[in-house]
């Protein structure tokens, strides 16, 4: 009848050494222990609302203890709401998580860090009705464009005497012309001080920006096309720029057509830097990715932005008298931008340009140690997509690869009569350890060029990425990295499958590869072709048992 | 009797009127109910059964909600004070289970209205708590009033006849006064003042607000001192004196018996008449002062200390510069945040010219910040004409290596409350250690310790001229004391719970308090009586303030909910405005045109109280219009719940609040 069970009296009488209570007594003290409870809860909240709190706090319970002059209940006293836990397998009984601490280790931490002590700063909530965007106050709501502004204004006009202050035009606080030099200043020469990154935390964090945003747009898109040749402070540039992207404050919409040929540029760029040395890669790559988070956030309120930027890259894709360098950022640009994007633009190109690149990854027709290389990055690039579109394929439709074992066998079978050398090495690998060593030192022996450090580094580097399989994205990040001696190896087994012999095939089967109920099997027979065994790495295990 | 006759009449009307469904759902009702009860009545007549408060509530309930939709209303607010007798009734026969189930089934009807009450009520489980409880006391000593219609009066006995219903006859007659009223039923709108009568006898609050208040400014103020000189510097016609005054009064008598139509006004008149030569009013005056200037003045009861001359310079100084408010002009807002507090900091208050703030903590400490020391100078002189770019600069100044900071120690508890004398020469802090505290700001020490409340002390206020100062506690008592005696002069009791809140008139020669009952009272300082009650708040009452012209009062409370009170009246002139969360904070404009408020939910409203009241004004004919407080503007703190508010003589707002991040 009361929320206080009887059972409750009981244990309690018992705790205090009361070993039997009568049922009647018990019976007839739980009402009155719940009006009491009650009664030092309502005392409490009485305490709570003058305390100036809406949360209620031991304290307060304490203090309303003391107003019905009955002891406080010791060792409850702590500035935070207790946190309840709920406990397992019952649907309303909560515990305070109470640790056990060990005495020896509170003795042996250090000394907590003192409290600081309570201090009072003034700022402006409002100057004459209008809050100043301070961060101080909180973010008002994006600054609407001063024509719209104007046109809401008379329509207001007519009803009640809304005041609307237009926003103030051109005027620019001291202090912020001050913040904007000191950015521009630490982006320009000190980019690589902590005070930099400070400076990145404040742009992206700070209300009250929104009145610079304008003079950045233009100051980054300058300072880009100006410092091609200095990687530093291209690098800067794109930090402040996903810094103002980050900043939720800070309505950037309107300056995105004024931002996205820097960052564009910064992807596919021919040079980047005056050095060879100048790691260009991780800035294309750090690019790409900023403008695939743009194209999300933004995609939906302009639809061409999307179309404009694919457009771009894969104009510089498909141009084989682009440089490599151009390629590999039009590679990467695509990959951020989604599988799907991978899907519709890359596949069905992979063919024909895998045979312009051909040429270019080999020793013999490459003498060119630069270039090479960088058909090697290209290379990578192409294989990291492909990969992650398949392991996205395989993915979303599990139930569609099981399905597709049959066919699948079929392909495979098909492919084993085309080409004998490749079914030998699928098996190979199928046979998992002992085999796999073996393929490797047969690869390492096959091949001529670098033999001597390959040969060390195969194994280990298959094995790397059988144990990375499930996490293709972490095998993305270092693709610029130690990966690119293995995907080198995984070229050498792919050219040792000899020429392409069914291209033909394949590339029809890469050009539906955009179709939603195109099989994964196929998909990843096509790709073997291109890739060779590189391209397992991107599937999880037990589907590999399917395929091989 | 003539029960026939009246059905008959009903009839007919529903006839005349054409309401044809209405009609047979009736007659189908009647001869339902008769037919039921008249075997219900035979079954349990068992004098001591639980079960007849179920089914007789159950049955009114029932008739209730199918009752005709114009008078529905009315008859649901019967059904309150029969539910809670009901219960109390089969608490105090014993029957607890049945109280609690039947307390339970029907809670809900009255969720919407009661829900404070009920969850006080919900925990009565013996008839010892009965008696414990002052709100179950008080609703059993008290009777309810309700005002009904005459037609829904007459359905309601009819219904009580016929069915036998002595049970509920029983509670109906012995716990509700109805206040029958001709003609049609009272609009659902004004239900807050109908139903909100909980605790209290309407009859006592009735009673009460007959007295008369004299709700004028002090005669012989500084303001209008400063009036008069420019007044005088202004107009150049020889006018007699005394034909000016005459036409003044004139004017005043006819504005004042136009707006107080209770008929109240024969206090101010009698002031008026005493009143010699006021400073220039009405025509020739600027009409931005108009609204205080109109007000009529009075004597002061209590004697006032003089002002010092130099303070008296700086307040004209200040009266001359300052900023006109309006709903057009809206003020600048300069907020001064507690950073680091820990959650200790229960109360904060600023001095007149906002350059001292002072923090009461719950580690029994009071701290005072000299905000002109902590770069921010000249705050409030050169400040109101210019624009964002003169946001100053937060120098942490703990350059010295001291504290920014003067700390007064004393106090053996949690500081409630703490405020600065009118020029900022002194501090009053009170605390649950249950005494009040008066510091020197100049001296930096503690001067007098004054014993007296024997319960938390939740506020202390000092008076609009200093040296007095009230006190608000715990112990249902609010004092007024004196600086120079360490015993209260005047005791206030009346109240029937805490009193949480007081505040001075702004002639000294009232204070009003707001109680956890849910009422707002108002007193007189020289006789300690209770003049005036205002019932309608739904929750414990937190903040006052009154109008610079002394007639208007706002109160704030728990849930939100902010009300405008008209003093001579009784009455609430704006409703039901407000805020999400705890209104912690209310201050006028210096003119009043304005009203601030400043809430847990972390705002601070702005409130349009000039056309509101303006608008009572014109259309007093119609008593019952309120009219909404006009929200002017809404500024948003960053998690700072706002728990002072002060405007300064100039009218700058001030408002403080502690940083509360993680919640």
């Amino acid at each position: 009848m009361s929320i206080v069970p009887k059972e409750t009296i009981e244990v309690i009488a018992q705790s205090v050494g009361i070993p039997t209570l009568p049922a009647d007594v018990s019976a007839a003290l739980a009402p009155d222990v719940e009006y009491r409870l009650r009664e030092i809860m309502q005392e409490a909240i009485k305490c709570m609302r003058h305390a100036k709190r809406t949360v209620l706090t031991a304290d307060d319970v304490d203090s309303a203890l003391s107003l019905r002059n009955v002891e406080p209940v010791y060792g409850f006293a702590s500035g935070d709401p207790l946190r309840f836990k709920r406990a397992v397998g019952h649907k309303d009984l909560f515990y305070i998580d109470d640790r056990e601490v060990d005495f020896k280790e509170i003795i042996e931490a250090p000394l907590p860090k003192a409290p600081l002590d309570t201090a009072v700063v003034a700022h402006w909530l409002a100057i004459e009705g209008v809050q100043p965007a301070i961060p101080e106050n909180p973010p008002i709501d994006a600054i609407s464009a001063p024509t719209e502004n104007i046109r809401t204004e008379h329509v207001k006009d007519d009803g009640l005497p809304v005041d609307i202050k237009l926003p103030v035009k051109h005027i620019l606080s001291r202090e912020l012309q001050m913040y904007f030099d000191k950015i521009v200043e630490l982006t320009m020469s000190r980019s690589s001080t902590p005070v930099f990154r400070e400076a990145l935390v404040s742009l992206s964090k700070d209300s009250g920006l929104h009145p610079l945003v304008p003079y950045f747009s233009y100051f980054i898109a300058d300072e880009v096309t100006r410092s091609l040749a200095d990687l530093p402070v291209l690098f800067a540039l794109m930090r402040v720029v996903q810094s103002l992207l980050r900043n939720p404050h800070v309505h950037i919409e309107p300056y995105l057509h004024q931002l996205m040929p820097s960052m564009i540029t910064c992807i596919v760029a021919k040079r980047l830097g005056h050095r060879l040395s100048d790691n260009h890669w991780e800035l294309r790559d750090f690019s790409a990715n900023l403008v695939a988070s743009v194209c999300r956030k933004y995609g939906h309120a302009y639809h061409n932005l999307q179309i404009r930027l694919t457009k771009t890259l894969i104009n510089a894709f498909l141009d084989p008298h682009k440089a490599l360098t151009q390629h590999y950022g039009a590679v990467q640009g695509i990959s951020a931008l989604g599988t799907s994007a991978v899907r519709l633009l890359l596949l069905p190109n992979l063919e024909p340009y895998m045979q312009l690149l051909d040429p270019e990854l080999q020793l013999e027709k490459q003498t060119n140690e630069m270039k090479r290389k960088e058909a090697w990055r290209v290379y990578g690039a192409l294989l990291c997509a492909a990969g992650k579109c398949l392991y996205e394929r395989l993915k979303l439709f599990p139930g569609l690869l099981s399905a597709s074992t049959q066919p699948l066998l079929r392909s495979n079978k098909r492919v084993a009569t085309n080409n004998p050398n490749k079914r030998k090495s699928s098996t190979d690998l199928s046979a998992s350890q002992p085999p796999l060593k073996k393929m490797a030192s047969d690869v390492s022996m096959s091949s001529m060029s670098s033999a001597a450090t390959m040969a060390g580094n195969m194994p280990g580097s298959v094995d790397g990425f059988s144990a990375q399989l499930p996490n293709p994205s972490m095998m993305q990040a270092s693709s610029s990295g130690q990966m690119a001696d293995g995907i080198a190896a995984a070229g050498l087994i792919r050219r040792d499958h000899g020429g392409n012999h069914h291209a033909q095939m394949v590339s029809a089967v890469l050009r539906q590869a955009w179709k939603e109920d195109q099989d994964a099997g196929h998909l990843l027979a096509s790709l073997h072709d291109v890739f060779g065994e590189a391209i397992f790495s991107f599937i999880q295990p037990p589907e590999i048992s399917f395929f091989l | 009797m003539e029960d026939e006759e009246m059905e008959k009449k009903v009839q007919q009307y529903l006839h005349r009127k054409g309401f044809r469904l209405t009609e047979l759902a009736l007659q189908e009702e009647r001869n339902r109910l008769s037919t039921t009860s008249l075997s219900d009545v035979s079954l349990s007549r068992s004098d001591n059964d639980p079960a007849r408060y179920y089914d007789g509530y159950n049955k009114l309930r029932t008739w209730a909600y199918n009752s005709l939709d114009q008078y529905k209303h009315e008859l649901l607010r019967v059904l309150y004070p029969v539910f809670i007798h009901c219960f109390m009734d089969l608490v105090a026969e014993g029957h607890t289970q049945e109280a609690r189930s039947f307390f339970h089934t029907f809670r809900e009807d009255h969720e919407l209205m009661h829900s404070r009450d009920l969850q006080k009520l919900e925990g009565i489980l013996s008839p010892l708590h009965l008696e414990e409880m002052d709100l179950a006391r008080s609703l059993r000593e008290n009777k309810f009033r309700i005002k009904l219609c005459e037609y829904s009066y007459e359905l309601l006995l009819q219904y009580l006849q016929k069915t036998q219903a002595l049970v509920m006859l029983g509670i109906i007659n012995e716990r509700i006064i109805f206040e029958v009223s001709a003609g049609q039923p009272s609009l659902i709108s004004d239900d807050a003042d109908v139903v909100a009568l909980v605790g209290t006898s309407k009859d006592l609050a009735k009673q009460i607000n007959q007295k008369e208040v004299h709700w004028g400014l002090l005669e012989d103020s500084v303001e209008e001192r400063m009036e008069k000189a420019l007044s005088d510097s202004d107009k150049t016609e020889a006018e007699s004196k005394d034909a000016d005054a005459e036409d003044n009064n004139k004017a005043r008598n006819s504005l004042i018996k136009k707006s107080s139509e209770g008929g109240k006004q024969g206090g101010p008149l009698k002031k008026l008449k005493k009143d010699k030569v006021v400073g220039a009013t009405g025509k020739n005056n600027k009409s931005e002062a108009s609204m205080v200037s109109a007000a009529p003045r009075v004597k002061p009861e209590l004697t006032l200390p003089a002002t010092p001359v130099e303070v008296e310079q700086s307040i004209l100084e200040d009266l001359r510069n300052r900023a006109q408010l309006n709903n057009l002009a809206l003020p600048s807002v300069s907020f001064y945040t507690f950073l680091n507090t820990h959650n200790g900091l229960n109360c904060s208050s600023i001095s007149n010219d906002g350059s001292l703030v002072v923090g009461g903590f719950s580690d029994s400490s009071v701290k005072v910040w000299d905000m002109a020391k902590i770069g921010q100078p000249a705050k409030t002189s050169s400040s109101q004409g210019e624009n964002g770019s003169s946001q100053g600069e937060h120098l942490s100044s703990t350059s010295e290596g001291k504290r920014p900071y003067t700390l007064f120690q004393g106090h053996s508890g949690p500081v409630y409350s703490a405020a600065f004398s009118p020029f900022g020469d002194f501090l009053l802090s009170s605390s649950s250690d249950s005494t009040i505290r008066l510091w020197s700001t100049k001296l930096n020490a503690n001067l007098v310790c004054y014993k007296g409340h024997n319960y938390p002390v939740w506020d202390v206020q000092f008076s609009p001229v200093g040296h007095y100062f009230a006190s608000a506690s715990h112990d249902r008592t609010a004092r007024i004391w004196s600086m120079d005696k360490i015993q209260p002069l005047r005791i206030m009791a009346g109240h029937l719970a805490d009193v949480d809140c007081v505040q001075w008139h702004v002639n000294c020669n009232y204070i009003a308090t707001g109680s956890s009952d849910k009422t707002v009272r108002l007193w007189d300082v020289q006789t300690g009586e209770c003049i005036r009650m205002f019932i309608g708040h739904r929750s414990m009452v937190l903040s006052l303030a009154m109008s610079p012209d002394g007639r208007y009062m706002a109160s704030g409370d728990e849930d939100g909910t902010i009300m405008m009170w008209d003093l001579s009246t009784g009455r609430c002139v704006s409703p039901l405005a407000g805020h999400n969360s705890c209104v912690w904070s209310l201050a006028f404009s210096c003119e009043g045109a304005l009203l601030a408020s400043g809430s847990a939910d972390c705002t601070v409203k702005l409130w349009d109280v000039a056309s509101s009241t303006k608008a009572l004004k014109m259309d007093d004919t119609k008593a019952g219009s309120t009219n909404r407080l006009r929200l002017l503007k809404a500024l948003p703190t960053k998690s700072t719940p706002v728990y002072n508010l002060r405007f300064s003589r100039r009218n700058l707002l001030f408002a403080t609040g502690a940083l509360s991040l993680g919640s």
